[in-house]
């Protein structure tokens, strides 16, 4: 995970000269190639594999051999679907479309970190949706969340909040395309000569286009005012073409305009939901080689817990040996501990839980 | 566990320095750079991750400038939530409270510009802080002012969509909040400013109103009654209340020895009407800050003498303390005698002794 931001440059004395976006956590943590999109979900794929392999083997010997792993491709078409299904439940509760995007960026970017072998899609949107909620200051009762959920109850989307929130690296905030869109459909009211009908017309569309380039990887790859450009384009070439001249009176030809073709592309061939049946059949596989280890009652899961405990007591043993031994000293503060607590890899956080 | 290498040499560090109440701890990492922990327990609210940790961790990630606090990292060890944020020696509202410390101009006019610089990335940012206060400005060993305790901030709402009136410590609040608005934007955070621009030449709060009611009168007595034309419309405010006739007392007549720039500036902070008063940006740009004397070097300014270190090691977590202070990263209450000799000493080493102090007046 790369979180710490003391190894970036400072940012305040650039902060006149770039724009507000290239100071943002989303382009600084969030931005990438197609092709290393590809290959982080390979990598994430295979390292998942080997590991709950390794799992399953540890409970009974061979047992690995008959399981069929999800492929990162078919992880990839399970996040999908319930990225899409954010949107269902969002206008079940009437969220406003921020909380409603963010929850899916959120969900995208969980999911370049962990795999679905691990934490199933299905509990992992259920709490991005509540953390959204409240990053986007729309919170509400987790008890009226969970309620309106079927088959939910509210520990079901508190147990991964934490881990949700690490794995976003604590980046809560991200700017969306819709609000971009809003900005140029501000600013095209003012073209000369453009019917207000053709104009809403074509604002609709685009916000459909924007819809859909959610359920696509064009957030990690192209910047929001890129992409809502693109969606305005989709609806409207010429509206688009119009808008973009408007903003760069000087050049012929705005250099914007150049970069919309693979986006819209891009939407076009990703931003539809998967195919349900295609879907079921790797959820269905899912169930068969999700990580034991993350299964409650589980043998493995139970070995895990084991071993977890057991390294917390042993941990406990040493802190607490380290701290006699310094009272010995009659220096609770000494050298003596500082020592032994870093050759311990003491961890001092845990003695005021 | 997703702390990075740099968190993990703070937790294996060597030093554990004690700190004050609400800086939870700070630590020595291997880089020799001073750090402070705050420490947000999860699990113990009922809606999971608290809103106040959410806003302050969402926004001191996105914000890096030098007035604003450097949150350095975010790590968890068990249900914790640690924040690890730059470690900062004290705050200004323990300078206005420093008697033994003498304000120059020059200095107040530093402390202003930093002020306004912060808050300037923050509105930029389409942030609102919405509880500035002497206390929220910290005070790095270098003399850097940075804004701090952004529990409270939002981005700015959209046109049409309300947000709370509650926010901001009473002294600090403008009275539009008092009067129940539910729409405001970054004048509310000015408003703030210009509070603690009073307070810096008064050394003590420019209007300490006891109750929300009498927090009006307060800002009434010493700007006078606004009428219609001051501001257009605030009697139809949600909350509006008819709370006297008071007329205006003249700046002058408090600041006696305000310059003329100095004052025409706080007025702008002090605008009844929200949009005519000044914004970050164009205070910035203010002839106060042009003319002389020329802000202070902020390693020049005048600071609380250093504390002793030997106090026991004191923590609370983050969420405990709504109407405090506020959560922020602060050195202990000085030691008062202690105090006293050191900064005798670094009187004499400034070079004029004149006395600024406007509460007799």
């Amino acid at each position: 995970m790369t979180m710490a931001s003391a190894s970036e440059p400072p940012q305040a004395s650039s902060s006149t000269q770039h724009s507000l976006y290239e100071g943002s956590t989303q382009y600084l943590h969030w931005r990438f190639s197609p092709e290393q999109l590809g290959r982080m979900r390979h990598t994430l794929n295979e390292d998942a594999v080997s590991a709950i392999r390794n799992a399953f083997e540890s409970d009974s010997l061979g047992s690995s051999t008959s399981v069929s792993f999800l492929s990162a491709d078919e992880e990839h078409l399970l996040v999908k679907l319930y990225v899409g299904k954010i949107s269902q439940l969002c206008g079940h509760f009437r969220f406003p479309e921020e909380v409603e995007a963010t929850a899916a960026s959120y969900m995208k970017r969980f999911y370049l970190k962990n795999t679905v072998m691990d934490w199933h899609p299905k509990n992992v949107m259920l709490t991005a949706l509540f953390l959204a909620t409240k990053t986007t200051n729309h919170p509400i009762s987790l008890e009226s969340y969970a309620a309106h959920i079927p088959r939910t109850v509210p520990s079901d989307v508190l147990d991964l909040e934490f881990l949700v929130a690490q794995s976003l690296g604590f980046d809560f905030a991200v700017w969306h395309p819709h609000r971009a869109l809003w900005g140029i459909w501000l600013d095209v009211q003012n073209i000369p000569d453009a019917s207000i009908e053709e104009l809403s017309r074509a604002y609709e569309a685009a916000v459909g286009h924007v819809r859909a380039a959610r359920l696509t990887d064009a957030e990690f790859i192209y910047t929001p005012s890129q992409i809502a450009l693109a969606c305005f384009s989709i609806a409207s070439p010429t509206l688009a073409s119009a808008w973009a001249h408007a903003k760069f009176p000087s050049s012929p030809r705005p250099p914007v305009l150049e970069v919309l073709d693979p986006i819209k592309t891009l939407i076009l061939r990703d931003g539809s939901p998967p195919d349900v049946e295609a879907v079921r059949e790797v959820d269905r596989r899912l169930r068969l080689c999700k990580n034991p280890e993350k299964i409650p009652g589980s043998n493995a899961y139970i070995k895990k817990q084991q071993e977890k405990e057991r390294k917390a007591d042993e941990k406990r043993r040493r802190k607490a040996e380290a701290v006699r031994i310094a009272m010995e000293d009659g220096d609770p503060f000494g050298n003596e501990l500082a020592k032994k607590a870093a050759a311990a890899d003491l961890d001092d956080d845990d003695d005021d839980d | 566990m997703v702390c990075s290498a740099f968190v993990r040499r703070a937790s294996t560090a060597i030093n554990i320095i004690p700190t004050g109440p609400r800086t939870r701890r700070s630590v020595k990492i291997a880089t020799g750079r001073k750090v402070a922990i705050k420490k947000i327990k999860v699990g113990q609210f009922k809606d999971g991750l608290d809103m106040s940790a959410i806003r302050e961790v969402k926004f001191l990630r996105e914000l890096k400038h030098q007035n604003v606090i450097e949150l350095l990292d975010v790590f968890s060890s068990k249900k914790n939530l640690n924040l690890v944020l730059e470690f900062l020696d004290t705050d200004l509202e323990l300078v206005i409270k420093d008697r033994s410390l003498v304000f120059l101009p020059a200095d107040i006019k530093s402390w202003m510009a930093m002020t306004f610089r912060g808050l300037e990335f923050c509105h930029r940012n389409f942030i609102l802080h919405r509880d500035l206060k002497p206390n929220n400005l910290l005070i790095a060993a270098n003399g850097q002012l940075k804004i701090a305790d952004f529990g409270l901030a939002r981005d700015f709402a959209d046109p049409g969509y309300k947000m709370t009136c509650q926010v901001i410590t009473r002294w600090y609040r403008p009275p539009e909040l008092l009067f129940g608005c539910r729409y405001y934007s970054t004048a509310v955070d000015i408003w703030s400013v210009g509070c603690i621009f009073a307070e810096l030449m008064l050394r003590t709060p420019y209007l300490p109103g006891e109750t929300d009611m009498d927090q009006l009168k307060t800002i009434f007595r010493a700007l006078g009654t606004p009428t219609e034309d001051d501001w257009p419309g605030h009697t139809k405010l949600p909350d509006y209340v008819p709370v006297g006739q008071f007329a205006k007392t003249p700046f002058r007549d408090l600041f006696t020895a305000a310059s003329s720039d100095c004052l025409n500036l706080l007025g702008k902070c002090l605008i009844y009407d929200p949009r005519r008063r000044i914004s970050a940006k164009d205070a910035l740009n203010h002839p106060y800050f042009f003319a002389l004397p020329y802000p202070t070097h902020p390693s020049k300014l005048p600071k609380p003498a250093k504390k002793e270190d030997a106090v026991p090691l004191e923590e609370v977590d983050g969420n405990v303390d709504q109407n405090g202070s506020g959560p922020g990263v602060k050195a202990n209450q000085p030691n008062n005698k202690l105090k006293r000799k050191h900064s005798s000493d670094e009187l004499g080493s400034r070079p004029v002794a004149r006395r600024l102090d406007f509460t007799k007046s």
